[in-house]
């Protein structure tokens, strides 16, 4: 790691003045602000799709900015790219691992600014650097692994690893601690005390709160593309920084489920998946109930709900649904039985983008009746149903005939939902359903939730976002590991308990 | 994670087989199991001219199929090495044949400006594929279908059908039909090939790069690959490798022919290299286990040959085998990420 | 992760800005089909001429129906590399029924139905075999089509002996192309019928809509609860149904069983399938596609012999003209 001690006296480290972008169709950037000072960790806050990820995109190089000013130790800079910004002492860790899955950790870790002479790699020379690089940070991480064998957690270390590589005058943190415990992000913040004393500056992308408290020294908060405000850390509280974040009150955020249990819907036994990311589950929903389940990312809460809706290959346990085993579960024979599942990429998983909005509501009820006989679509009958059903969930604008792919991610997510009117089901499995949405669409995605439960349904909320998740669910179990840590109603559901039931784990799984 | 393989030695022979399969995949025992077989059923299969035939055969292929390999671990197509393999077959010949009339009897410079073009007519197709792939963005399989066709057409219309005389006797008796050491000299090259590419593939920026570029193309844009350059590279390389072997043919064979190659071998080629364990996804593959992929399809047809098994019918037994071998490694994949 | 769909590896080559509207896109196959055609017409006034024309519509019919066999498979990512010899295969079985079934002493009509049983036969065997070993072995297009590829040449050139089979009726050469109906002959009916049918099918039905989302996004598909694997089966026999009928629609007009009838069909058909707009991506393109681009192919080819161009500039230039449509047809993409 090297850093580079030298102080800028006059003005901030990084400066960018009126930065706007526009992809087609959309403003993700509007003339925004940002400075940031060496030795400061500098927070950028915002709801998912508020332009974090394009404004940090711009500062590394990735694309340029279509206006607005850049400048960096002083210096204007102008046609930045990734390789410059590396040299001149950007260093980006994406949310998206920007690794080569095929190619270990050390082959990553120089990708691009290899060791090299004449063409010819000097592998011993690298594999050195790598591991005194890794020594220093303190990661257990052995670099002749192929990084697809890596969990998670260490994927996102050798991604922080390969970011340290290097002359680093500002480090650039999106979501780091998506996927790691309390151990591993307590060593990542230590490191980041390192990094602040060596006078680098930090840029540290995120919408958690307690992160802001551990680490900020000031918050921009971002909304729909711009800059709302720049707050010192500690003179702002809780609630106005979700309020800068929102737009709205803090309280009116989650709306108030009445919660009415009926008979269990969902009964899971044992349950323990082929590729062992779910591991002796036992797991219960009823009707009328919201039951979430929260933990780490990769905890195998998502595998969970999966396995029951038939997505990933079961090895032990039983299944039942309203009572009666349910074997050899599949997609289809899912949704014949009422239950549904919503999953949390939606473009890789939901919609058909290049498809329009009637197409991907209607995909999941092509063997009704109502949509098509022996085989015949019933053009006439779906165009009608679709546009009522969509006029229902207020999207905007209401034409049908559009691609999927023009949508933003709150009205995506509503032609997903989409599917849960057009036929009958009593059990919906909502996978992280806030991700990637305005807090707009959040609310009326809330609200539909809302109406399914009044109606009698069993939902099953899994969710990455600990306020949403807790503020959504009547019952919350807490998964870590593949296994269930917790299972916590009314009082006992608090956030503190929540991440105490991680660390337990961790621990009985290591004398174990 | 892969502690499985490691904690638990074996017990059985079973598991033992099980495991070294696993690490090093199907194909060397398939190969292993087919020359056991052949060698106990026919005599002929081990003679020395069989051999020979069989080594000379598996060279050619393994040189085309070197360079499709990095094509398609960069995440490509190459479906014009056939053609480029006739072109360069033809341009070599007409290029000795001209050369030879205006400086007759200077061998050195015939053979050189004979090879120099044939190379040089691969690296031009190469050219164009590869910058209409980087740069125009459109797929390997469409850009190459179309230089296919039209690197076909032209070296039609260059020997309007018609093999082309005038090597020079050197280049045909004393390289493309000679033998050194007992082995034929195409061998040789084919060696030093596999063994270039396999040092690039390891050992060299280009090689790295050209996997970060197949397994991840953003990483590597990210990270400030330069992507269009390795692109090009690719195709140039997949090609001039074709003109290599195009050019191994014609000294072999005596004339220049635009029938050479063709579709057949480009078709082989490919075959080859899935089978070797080169992903169509991109990113993965090692040009060592395409050779001995190249190596097992030609003595899958030899064996054929032997076996007297109708020539006719021998496409079948190609056809069955290949889609059996890529299927066992589908099904052992599935099983391997299940673990 | 940002709401907005961060393309970092710009696929915008920048070039569409050279180009003009969105409508004039949709004309411009056609625009171009008749530049070709007068084009042609400048140097050669024959090119023109009734008999020419209907040469030209009776040549298409034949692309045309290979060319919609393509497209299905390739609406769904996949393609078919073996559909040449599948059509051998197909032109050998269709005339070694019918010559056995008149060599046992049947009458004609149950030849025909011998013929075509076997015909289609061996076309569905094909279209299951690649299908099963696609769709639920997991092996990719290419390897399997492959695969099926040299298999259908071995049956080909076993069953034929490597000589063309003769005894094939007259009746049946008579329906399939000598014949007509109000004065348009057989081929082009068949392959107009088979158009509209194909049409409204993957336009109305179920199966067809499963084609387009299954090509645009198989995962979603699934996920979706659309019977992928049980779709794309069919598909693949759907495709080699198709090359069956053109094969015994070709074998009807060499009057005997070829066993390279196919050539490098497989090739031509997605050539013409990518001229027309199909898109290898999936979830692109129709009858409309397949049409257009094997009328362009046929006026192409049509007219370079009229011109006497040489057949081997024909190659170069089909192999410039797929090029040159496919880009044109991404560029067209970016434009929307």
């Amino acid at each position: 790691m090297d850093t580079n001690t030298e102080a800028t006296p006059t003005g901030p480290l990084l400066e960018l003045k009126g930065i706007s972008k526009r992809f087609t169709g959309v403003r993700a950037l509007d003339r925004v602000d940002l400075d940031v000072r060496a030795g400061e960790l500098h927070v950028l806050f915002g709801e998912n799709g508020a332009g974090k990820s394009t404004l940090i995109n711009v500062v590394a190089g990735t694309f340029p900015p279509d206006e607005g000013t850049f400048r960096f130790g002083g210096e204007e800079i102008r046609h930045l790219t990734p390789q410059r910004a590396r040299a001149i002492g950007i260093s980006p860790v994406f949310q998206e691992f920007s690794l080569v899955p095929s190619l270990t950790v050390e082959e990553n870790l120089f990708l691009g600014r290899e060791i090299s002479s004449k063409g010819v790699l000097r592998a011993r020379e690298m594999r050195k650097r790598a591991q005194a690089l890794i020594g220093e940070l303190g990661f257990d991480l052995d670099p002749s692994k192929r990084v697809d064998d890596l969990s998670r957690a260490h994927q996102q270390m050798a991604e922080i690893a390969k970011a340290l590589l290097g002359r680093v005058r500002l480090l650039i943190l999106d979501e780091p601690t998506a996927s790691l415990t309390e151990r591993e992000t307590g060593r990542l913040f230590e490191l980041i005390a390192r990094l602040k004393s060596q006078n680098v500056g930090l840029i540290y992308v995120s919408h958690r709160l307690r992160e802001i408290r551990a680490l900020a020294d000031r918050v921009t908060v971002l909304r729909d593309g711009r800059h709302i405000r720049t707050l010192d850390a500690a003179a702002s509280t809780d609630s106005e920084l979700v309020e800068l974040m929102t737009g709205r009150k803090i309280d009116l955020l989650f709306p108030a489920i009445p919660h009415k249990p009926g008979k269990v819907l969902v009964d899971v036994e044992n349950l323990t998946l082929v590729d062992g990311s779910v591991r002796d589950v036992n797991f219960h929903a009823r009707a009328g109930e919201i039951t979430g389940i929260a933990g780490l990312v990769g905890c195998g809460k998502s595998e969970l709900i999966r396995a029951i809706y038939g997505l990933e290959p079961i090895a032990g346990g039983v299944v039942r649904i309203d009572g009666a085993p349910y074997e050899f579960a599949a997609p289809r024979r899912s949704l014949k039985h009422g239950v549904a599942y919503f999953p949390a990429n939606r473009i890789s998983e939901g919609l058909a983008l290049s498809r329009p909005i009637r197409e991907n509501a209607s995909m999941t009820v092509l063997d009704l009746p109502s949509f098509a006989r022996f085989g015949v679509l019933r053009q006439g009958a779906e165009r009608t149903t679709i546009a009522a059903i969509m006029e229902q969930l207020q999207l905007r604008p209401p034409n049908i005939e559009r691609i999927a792919g023009v949508l933003s991610g709150g009205n995506r997510q509503k032609v997903m939902l989409g599917r849960a009117l057009t036929r009958d089901l009593t059990v919906f499995l909502f996978d992280e359903p806030s991700v990637g949405i305005d807090v707009g669409a959040k609310i009326e995605v809330y609200e539909f939730i809302k109406r399914l439960v009044e109606a009698g349904a069993a939902v099953i909320v899994v969710s990455s976002e600990l306020p949403e998740v807790l503020a959504l669910s009547n019952r919350l179990y807490v998964m870590h590991n593949g296994r269930i840590a917790a299972e916590l109603t009314g009082a006992d559901k608090t956030e503190q308990n929540v991440l105490a039931s991680f660390f337990k784990n961790h621990l009985t799984a290591e004398v174990a | 994670m892969s502690t499985a393989l490691t904690a638990a030695p074996p017990h059985t022979a079973a598991g033992l087989g099980r495991s070294i399969a696993g690490r090093i995949g199907f194909l060397p025992v398939l190969l292993v199991a087919l020359v056991a077989g052949m060698s106990a059923i026919d005599a002929q299969f081990y003679g020395i001219i069989n051999i020979l035939n069989i080594l000379r055969n598996a060279s050619f292929l393994a040189i085309v199929a070197c360079g499709q390999a990095l094509v398609i671990i960069a995440g490509g197509f190459d479906l014009s090495v056939g053609a480029v393999v006739a072109l360069a077959s033809v341009v070599t010949a007409k290029t000795m044949a001209a050369v030879a009339a205006t400086f007759p009897g200077n061998n050195t410079v015939i053979i050189a400006s004979g090879v120099a073009a044939g190379l040089g007519c691969g690296f031009a197709v190469g050219l164009v594929n590869g910058l209409c792939v980087a740069k125009l963005k459109v797929s390997g399989f469409v850009v190459t279908l179309g230089t296919m066709s039209a690197t076909a057409g032209v070296g039609l219309m260059i020997t309007s059908g018609i093999p082309v005389y005038g090597m020079p006797e050197v280049f045909v008796k004393g390289f493309g039909r000679a033998q050194v050491f007992g082995l034929p000299t195409a061998v040789y090259v084919a060696l030093a090939v596999v063994l270039v590419t396999m040092f690039a593939q390891r050992r060299t920026l280009f090689g790295r790069y050209v996997y970060a570029i197949g397994g991840n193309v953003e990483a590597a844009v990210v990270s400030g690959v330069s992507i269009q350059r390795h692109i090009v590279g690719t195709y140039a390389v997949s090609s001039v490798l074709a003109a290599l072997t195009g050019i191994l043919l014609t000294a072999q064979v005596g004339s220049g022919q635009a029938s050479l190659g063709g579709d057949r071998m480009m078709l082989q080629s490919i075959a080859a290299a899935v089978i070797g364990g080169v992903s169509l996804r991109g990113g993965v593959g090692r040009v060592e286990i395409v050779t001995i992929s190249a190596l097992f399809l030609t003595i899958l047809g030899n064996a054929l040959n032997l076996l007297h098994i109708d020539s006719r019918l021998q496409p079948v037994f190609l056809g069955v085998i290949m889609v059996a071998a890529v299927a066992l490694d589908e099904l052992s994949q599935r099983r391997k990420s299940r673990v | 992760m940002s709401d907005v769909e961060l393309s970092v590896t710009a696929k915008d080559s920048g070039y569409a800005k050279l180009l003009p509207r969105q409508w004039l896109w949709r004309a411009m196959l056609p625009i171009a089909l008749l530049v070709l055609l007068f084009g042609f017409a400048a140097v050669d006034r024959g090119v023109l001429s009734p008999a020419n024309l209907l040469n030209i519509a009776q040549q298409t019919s034949y692309l045309a129906l290979f060319a919609m066999a393509q497209t299905v498979v390739i609406l769904t990512r996949g393609f078919d590399l073996g559909l040449g010899p599948t059509v051998s295969m197909v032109s050998v079985g269709t005339a070694l029924a019918m010559a056995g079934a008149t060599a046992t002493g049947h009458d004609t009509g149950t030849v025909l139905l011998a013929g075509l049983g076997a015909g289609f036969g061996l076309g569905i065997a094909c279209g299951l075999f690649n299908g099963v070993v696609i769709a639920i072995l997991g092996v990719s297009p290419f390897v399997a089509t492959l695969g099926s590829y040299n298999i259908a040449i071995g049956v080909a050139t076993t069953l034929s002996a490597g000589r063309p089979v003769q005894g094939v009726p007259k009746l049946f050469s008579q329906i399939f192309y000598g014949g007509s109906v109000l004065g348009v002959p057989a081929a082009i009916v068949i392959t107009v019928a088979i158009g509209i049918v194909l049409h409204l099918m993957l336009t109305r039905t179920v199966f067809g809509r499963s084609l387009y989302i299954i090509g645009t996004n198989p995962r979603a598909a699934a996920v979706a609860g659309m019977p992928v694997k049980r779709v794309l089966v069919a598909t693949y026999v759907l495709c080699s149904a198709l090359a069956a009928l053109g094969a015994i629609m070709m074998t009807a007009r060499t009057g005997s069983g070829e066993p390279n009838l196919g050539g490098s069909l497989s090739l031509q058909a997605i050539a013409g399938a990518v001229v027309g707009g199909t898109s290898l991506a999936g979830g692109r393109g129709g009858v409309g596609t397949a049409v257009l681009g094997a009328l362009f192919v046929t006026i192409l080819s049509n007219g370079m012999n009229l011109t006497r161009i040489d057949g081997y500039v024909q190659m170069v230039v089909l192999g410039a003209i797929v090029i040159i449509g496919v880009l044109l047809d991404r560029l067209r993409l970016e434009r929307r």
